[in-house]
């Protein structure tokens, strides 16, 4: 009886083999559940949630204006979550990749503001995008040598790093690189500095479609690929088949770095033609978010991508054409985010309720 | 998992039903929010204008960018003032504006995003309203060569090669001309009723950069303070920003200290004026009337009223006229304007005074950088100093602005270009960001 008693209300079960259709049941639902309470948020300011909706699918994908305004907004997330997706297959839980895209975009500027008149157009693109890979690929391999060396927390680390270059942007714009003085913009970069325009969009999307089927076969066909499940799913298993676990996580930290990076250049290059202490956005975060959401399949993820541009692109135009404050456009956003991830939960586990118990097993 | 989706399936069912409920309300509660009253202004006296003058009238679409929001109480809210004042006065003229506006736009790629979206909605003008808005402005305006638009208070409009970009500043220097008459007549009082003695007549002035626009506003002030109060002299201190409450109120505090018995400011919050209350020394604003939080120091303030020129630049367009690509005026055009006279602590005489000078100003009769009244480099009169800068480097390099005995600021370009130092200002430091 007392053991009875102490039943929680509510317990938790792993459960796994799920059939299919069940799970895209779940997640389905759950799209439209945070719809629904997207719409509640919506009515609570006084928006009309079906012209609000209508709002922000129109407004993403209603011009071509506007679907390469989201465009732009897709390829860095893309580009992001393809970084991440082997350092998180290797639990390995690298969320610095904000300040590796900015490492990047510092190290693909030097080049566009002061070898511009040196060098011609493809080279120097080439050469910004060498140093921005280079870059980022540095600024990660740091949090990793720690790690495989003296195996301090991963997490904290890269988080840190962030801040660090963050601060040496914000030291450029003011200091060395400032455009007009008191200006703290850095000027705008070179023509040739420039990616060039592939149907009116910068052709930084050509790069990172590229790189999906590159870290598709990478991480499904490759011998390093292999190494990097192993040490996901056990390190001691890594280290008993003779893998030096160190020196993967500092290769796959370096790659992510630079994948990063070069992100940090489309971006820096191709959207902004500048540089400054934005220039990561907040997409080394919300690119978690895609890499998990397309659970580290590289072809997910652009689908995943397009999806999160869509909603951020749509959120601009609800605030602009409804008037409602920016911060509803947010919150409907992330409403949505966290439902589609919260779902996984119910993926994974399954709730046991204390009374229904018999019930359940019947 | 039945018993589930069946739980999942009611949850759905329950929100829909708040959320029509919800959506219902709407309609009602649709005028509610914050800038709506103003956009539905010209709604309810459009069908008055409709009967009465059965003008043809227009609706023009116009796009804000602002900086901040009215919450800043300042700068923005300066904005909002002559967007609703403008709004009203078009109105009466049949030239109905649906206002978009995008607040708390940062000055990156941020707002270039935010101009293609406000072409995109549709705007046939678009208002920058920050300083650095105009480079990211500028690689947005090609695309669309049918949308006007404008980054008030920059300058690269006249010399970009396109059409359809503006600039805008008013003559904000002779508002602060007239302040420093207000300023300098209480001096003067406290000097006559022997308060303080005649070289004890010293004004601290708050800045936020050493740029030519605080320059200019501040020699004017102090030109203007001058004029009433020969025995005047002055300290200058920069703080480094636009906008940082502590910073300025600091550098008020240590301007008191140093004796200054008169505060002055070019930044954004209305902290030096209750400095000035809380240290016993009288104060002048800008931007907003600060009477309200410093009721015993604040004499006056000045500001520019961005209605005339919303007003010019909206009717231009709606008419289909080209407009001037950098507009800059001033009293003569109800673009600077002064608040209220602090009528209780102001000498006497000073109402009387002030609008005297405002007229000989709005005449033409009196030049604010009038050379006879102000010596450089130790006692040199003026007689040469350029105007433009042209490639944004911050040096001049164009233009002679010396002409008929005065340096005529804001004739070449809007955007000031006065950056002299002149004798009887005192440069505690510079501060260039």
């Amino acid at each position: 009886m007392n053991h009875e008693k102490k039943t929680p209300l509510i317990r938790l079960a792993k459960r796994d083999g799920m059939e299919g259709w069940k799970i895209w049941c779940i997640r389905c639902g759950a799209v439209l559940f945070a719809l629904l309470l997207g719409a509640l948020v919506m009515g609570l300011v006084g928006a009309n949630p079906f012209t609000a909706y209508g709002a922000m699918v129109s407004g993403a994908l209603g011009k071509k204006s506007a679907i390469r305004q989201t465009v732009k907004i897709a390829v860095p997330l893309l580009g992001c979550a393809l970084a991440i997706a082997p350092c998180f297959k290797m639990r390995f839980w690298n969320i610095g990749a904000e300040g590796q895209i900015t490492a990047g975009a510092i190290a693909a500027s030097y080049f566009a503001l002061f070898w511009a008149d040196r060098l011609p157009a493809p080279v120097l693109l080439t050469v910004m995008g060498v140093a921005g890979a280079v870059g980022g690929g540095f600024w990660a391999l740091i949090p990793a040598f720690f790690k495989a060396r003296w195996n301090t927390n991963e997490t904290l680390f890269t988080l840190m790093m962030n801040y660090i270059v963050i601060g040496v942007v914000q030291w450029l714009q003011g200091g060395p690189w400032e455009g007009r003085k008191g200006s703290q913009i850095i000027p705008q970069f070179d023509e040739a500095a420039c990616l060039p325009r592939v149907f009116g969009i910068h052709c930084g999307w050509i790069i990172v479609l590229v790189l999906v089927v590159f870290m598709h076969i990478y991480m499904n066909y490759t011998k390093h690929g292999y190494e990097i499940s192993v040490i996901g799913d056990s390190v001691n298993t890594a280290r008993y088949a003779g893998m030096n676990v160190g020196w993967v996580m500092m290769r796959t930290m370096f790659l992510s770095g630079a994948i990063s990076g070069i992100v940090g250049f489309i971006v820096a290059s191709g959207a902004n033609n500048t540089l400054y202490d934005g220039v990561a956005g907040g997409v080394g975060f919300t690119s978690i978010t895609v890499a998990w959401l397309s659970q580290l399949n590289a072809f997910a993820m652009v689908g995943i991508s397009v999806l999160l541009a869509v909603l951020s692109k749509g959120a601009e135009t609800l605030q602009t054409r409804m008037a409602v404050p920016a911060s509803i456009s947010d919150i409907i956003t992330g409403i949505l985010l966290f439902c589609m991830l919260g779902c996984e939960f119910f993926i994974h586990y399954r709730l046991i309720f204390r009374k229904k118990k018999e019930a359940r097993n019947g | 998992m039945k018993k589930f989706l069946a739980v999942l399936l009611s949850m759905i069912l329950a929100l829909s039903l708040t959320a029509c409920g919800g959506g219902g309300g709407d309609s009602q509660t649709s005028g509610g929010t914050d800038d709506k009253p103003t956009e539905s202004k010209p709604d309810e006296s459009q069908p008055a204008d409709g009967t009465s003058g059965d003008t043809e009238a227009k609706t023009i679409k116009v796009g804000l960018i602002c900086i901040g929001d009215e919450n800043d109480q300042g700068y923005t809210y300066n904005f909002i003032r002559g967007k609703e004042a403008a709004t009203e006065a078009l109105a009466a003229n049949g030239i109905i504006v649906d206002w978009v506006v995008k607040w708390n736009v940062r000055e990156d790629v941020s707002c270039e995003d935010a101009n293609i979206e406000l072409a995109d909605e549709g705007c046939d003008l678009i208002i920058n309203n920050s300083f650095g808005f105009e480079p990211f402005m500028l690689k947005v305006a090609p695309d669309y060569p049918e949308i006007e638009f404008i980054a008030c208070t920059n300058q690269a409009s006249w010399g970009d090669n396109l059409e359809n970009t503006h600039n805008a500043f008013a003559n904000i220097y002779e508002g602060r001309y007239l302040a420093g008459v207000v300023a300098g007549m209480k001096l003067q009082q406290m000097i006559d009723e022997g308060t303080i003695s005649a070289d004890e007549a010293v004004i601290g002035y708050v800045g936020a950069f050493s740029f030519a626009e605080v320059i200019s506003g501040f020699t004017a002030y102090f030109l203007g303070a001058r004029s009433v109060c020969p025995s005047v002299s002055m300290k200058v201190q920069f703080v480094g920003s636009w906008s940082d409450a502590t910073e300025e109120a600091n550098a008020a505090s240590a301007l008191a200290d140093m004796g200054c018995v008169m505060i002055s400011q070019h930044s954004d919050n209305t902290t030096p004026a209750t400095t000035a209350e809380a240290k016993g020394v009288f104060h002048t604003g800008y931007n907003n009337d600060m009477i309200s939080v410093a009721p015993g120091a604040s004499l006056i303030s000045t500001r520019i009223d961005w209605a005339p020129y919303f007003e010019y630049a909206i009717t231009s367009v709606a008419n289909g006229e080209s407009f001037d690509q950098d507009w800059c005026h001033g009293m003569d055009m109800g673009a600077v304007v002064m608040t209220g006279l602090n009528e209780a602590i102001a000498a006497p005489g000073t109402a009387e005074k002030l609008a005297e000078v405002e007229e000989q100003i709005r005449s033409g009769k009196l030049q604010v950088f009038d050379t006879s009244t102000f010596t450089v480099n130790g006692g040199e009169t003026l007689t040469s100093a350029f105007a433009l800068d042209t490639d944004g480097d911050f040096t001049p390099d164009s233009e002679e602005a010396v002409f008929d005995g005065a340096f005529h600021e804001s004739h070449f370009q809007s955007a000031p270009y006065f950056a002299l130092s002149i004798d009887g200002i005192d440069w505690l430091n510079t501060a260039f960001g």
